[in-house]
């Protein structure tokens, strides 16, 4: 059962295999005005937190999105679950495009996309026992059917992110388990209701070194056995080499180089990327590469640099790089679906 | 002698009911000037509590043991008059969070100057002079002094932090999580600060973090500690490749490192309470090289070789022995060290 039926939509003929595409996505925020501002009639500023991104995400892989505060992949993610409305461009999720659905028709379709948040110590409600919490979901979309149902269901989400035996792990409260535990707890409640794709944003960055990799194994293997789709959006670029399969760097609302994620580690090509890997402290002391630090900090998205946006921080831009906003394209010597949004590359 | 040294440090806290929680159990470490020292280990292993103490800032509830020398002097000991003296002086700290936790109506020049003229170091046209140059030493212009903290980016109110810790001229910074809430390029940023700092001013640095590829990049030596305790003490280096505590090891092996192709291992359960006496080693329900009398004798912090300590009954087997239990269990862990949790209560 898709959730495309449901909304009485049928799915392209010729449907791609891409579980998510996005195309030439731009969100933009209005700038509040002042009093000054409006009776000076000054133009209303934008934010341009997404500023034309496309990528696309299959069934069963994990998409890493990755770029400093700031970069626009929060914003990414809120757009694809229509949180914020994008200003243009749009979103396919399995061939419908979603970006002028009405909220009422969206409501099924976001069983399809799940979140997982940042911080499980802020995103659990404490008074909620874990049953509680993972049996809301499915009184929310009305699935589930009986008490009984709902109770296994919920036992085999618990069993599913590895809480086992389920029975020890429903009736406790959120203090009474660990931050692991709790990140556990979340994704076991977005399992429930089925999703095609997760959507996780720094989904261990607030967890204890000694628990991360088992969080990151599990969203592994539910996409290599449960055939979803993740898009997991991190500064930890480590991380993304790790798990991901393929990596998008954002910077100031773009992609700036994408590719698969080994490649994109090994031989990026995109300036920011490299000074980005090289300030990745590496676990060996012996391995003190010295860092190419680049000065300031991202310029903020209302004036957007002209040109490539990158130009007033690259270590290496020439005259041209201040008219030429360079398009994401394919650099020479460089294997399949590698793309880097630089002149110079 | 050392320019700080910390003997046997134990930190209680009273708990409801007469009961105490062991936070900090007999921490020794010393280091010199121009020095840089890690304490790492996960959360709630008692490494800020560590600091905490030596700054004589713990709360009332809490009963401090232990000696801290700065140079030579005993700080603790005449209780709080005898350490009002030495700190922000000889020793200063900058707080985890430290850059939210400026005063937002102040102006960030005034609250440079206000810690050194209640400690007599200046006051008036000096004192403003002297914050502007700290300022500047920290890489923010002095007259950006006259902004308020909300006109500031996190990397500079992080710059803010340190100059204020820097106010009164210490010889001893202890820095605790100081570039967890930040970008990489700022963390970047940061740390070279500080390795700077310490370089110029021959000032001890103290990097309290759970990450550590930050203390492989910064520190020559550091403190790894469990459950209150420092389990391993020396060289990063030997730390990385010669790890004698398998705690040290699994942390290492749970981190992923950018260019690493082995699979990162969570290590399972979670620390223990520390509200009731721990008989045997603290790790041993974690460990996954334990002998059988890691459950009844706790292990000595016995030297290892030169300024390389630890506290494992494994380094009183042969070598070859030893790496072979090691590697053995490390082969046949993976199964269980997937189980996350653990069971852990």
């Amino acid at each position: 059962m898709s959730g495309l039926e449901e909304i009485g939509l049928e799915p392209r003929a010729s449907a791609p295999a891409a579980l998510l595409e996005v195309e030439d996505l731009k969100t933009h925020y209005p700038v509040r005005r002042g009093v000054t501002e409006r009776l000076m009639r000054r133009p209303r500023r934008l934010v341009h937190a997404v500023d034309g991104i496309s990528f696309s995400l299959a069934r069963g892989e994990m998409v890493a999105l990755v770029g400093e505060s700031g970069c626009g992949k929060t914003t990414t993610a809120q757009t694809i679950l229509r949180m914020v409305d994008p200003t243009s461009g749009a979103i396919r999720l399995n061939g419908t495009d979603t970006t002028r659905l009405s909220q009422r028709r969206l409501r099924p379709l976001r069983r399809r996309l799940q979140m997982i948040y940042q911080d499980p110590y802020e995103s659990l409600d404490p008074r909620f026992r874990v049953r509680q919490t993972i049996e809301e979901p499915m009184l929310v979309h009305g699935i589930g059917g009986s008490r009984k149902e709902r109770h296994d269901r919920t036992l085999e989400a618990l069993e599913r992110v590895e809480l086992s035996p389920a029975e020890l792990y429903v009736d406790r409260y959120p203090h009474e388990l660990s931050g692991g535990q709790r990140q556990r707890v979340a994704i076991a409640t977005s399992l429930v209701l089925d999703p095609d794709l997760l959507l996780a944003d720094e989904p261990v960055s607030m967890l204890d070194v000694s628990v991360r990799a088992g969080v990151l194994s599990l969203l592994d293997g539910l996409r290599r056995d449960g055939n979803m789709g993740i898009l997991m959006i991190t500064h930890d670029l480590s991380t993304a080499a790790h798990f991901a399969d393929r990596i998008a760097v954002m910077y100031l609302g773009r992609i700036v180089e994408h590719g698969p994620a080994k490649e994109v580690v090994r031989d990026p090509r995109h300036p920011y990327t490299r000074a980005l890997l090289s300030v990745v402290p590496k676990r060996d002391p012996r391995d003190r590469s010295s860092p190419q630090i680049l000065k300031g900090e991202t310029p903020n998205p209302i004036d957007v640099p002209s040109g490539c946006r990158f130009h007033p921080r690259c270590p290496i831009a020439e005259e041209r790089c201040t008219r030429e906003d360079p398009r994401l394209r394919r650099p020479p010597a460089t294997g399949d679906g590698h793309e880097v949004a630089c002149l110079l590359a | 002698m050392s320019l700080l040294e910390v003997r046997e440090l134990h930190v209680w806290f009273d708990l409801q009911e007469g009961r105490e929680l062991h936070a900090v159990q007999g921490v020794s470490f010393g280091l010199d000037a121009g020095e840089r020292f890690g304490l790492v280990g996960e959360s709630g292993c008692g490494k800020t509590t560590t600091i905490l103490g030596l700054m004589g800032l713990l709360p009332p509830t809490a009963s401090v043991a232990g000696e801290v020398l700065v140079g030579g002097e005993s700080i603790l000991a005449g209780g709080e008059s005898s350490v009002r003296s030495h700190r922000w002086n000889d020793i200063a700290m900058i707080f985890q969070g430290a850059m939210n936790a400026l005063n937002p109506v102040k102006k960030v020049l005034w609250q440079i100057v206000e810690p050194m003229e209640l400690h007599g170091i200046a006051d008036g046209t000096q004192a403003r002079r002297m914050a502007g140059d700290l300022l500047e030493m920290v890489g923010i212009p002095a007259s950006a002094g006259e902004r308020y903290p909300h006109e500031f980016s996190g990397g500079m109110r992080q710059r803010a932090a340190i100059a204020m810790a820097l106010a009164c001229q210490p010889k001893i910074l202890l820095a605790d999580e100081p570039t967890t809430a930040l970008d990489v390029m700022v963390q970047a940023q940061i740390l070279e600060l500080l390795v700077g700092l310490s370089n110029d001013l021959g000032l001890a640095l103290v990097l309290v973090t759970h990450d550590l590829p930050v203390v492989a990049q910064v520190c020559e030596r550091a403190a790894v500690m469990y459950a209150g305790e420092i389990v391993e003490e020396g060289p990063t280096e030997a730390l990385y490749h010669a790890p004698r505590h398998p705690y040290t090891r699994l942390l290492f092996a749970a981190t992923p490192d950018l260019y690493g192709d082995e699979a990162v291992v969570s290590i399972p359960g979670a620390p223990p309470r520390l509200d009731r006496a721990i008989e045997g080693c603290a790790f041993r329900p974690r460990c996954d090289s334990s002998l059988d009398r890691c459950e009844s004798e706790h292990p000595e912090f016995r030297a290892m070789g030169a300024g390389h300590r630890a506290a494992c009954h494994l380094n009183d087997l042969p070598g070859e022995e030893r790496a072979a239990r090691e590697g053995a269990r490390r082969a046949g862990s993976a199964a269980p060290a997937a189980t996350p949790g653990g069971g852990a209560p």
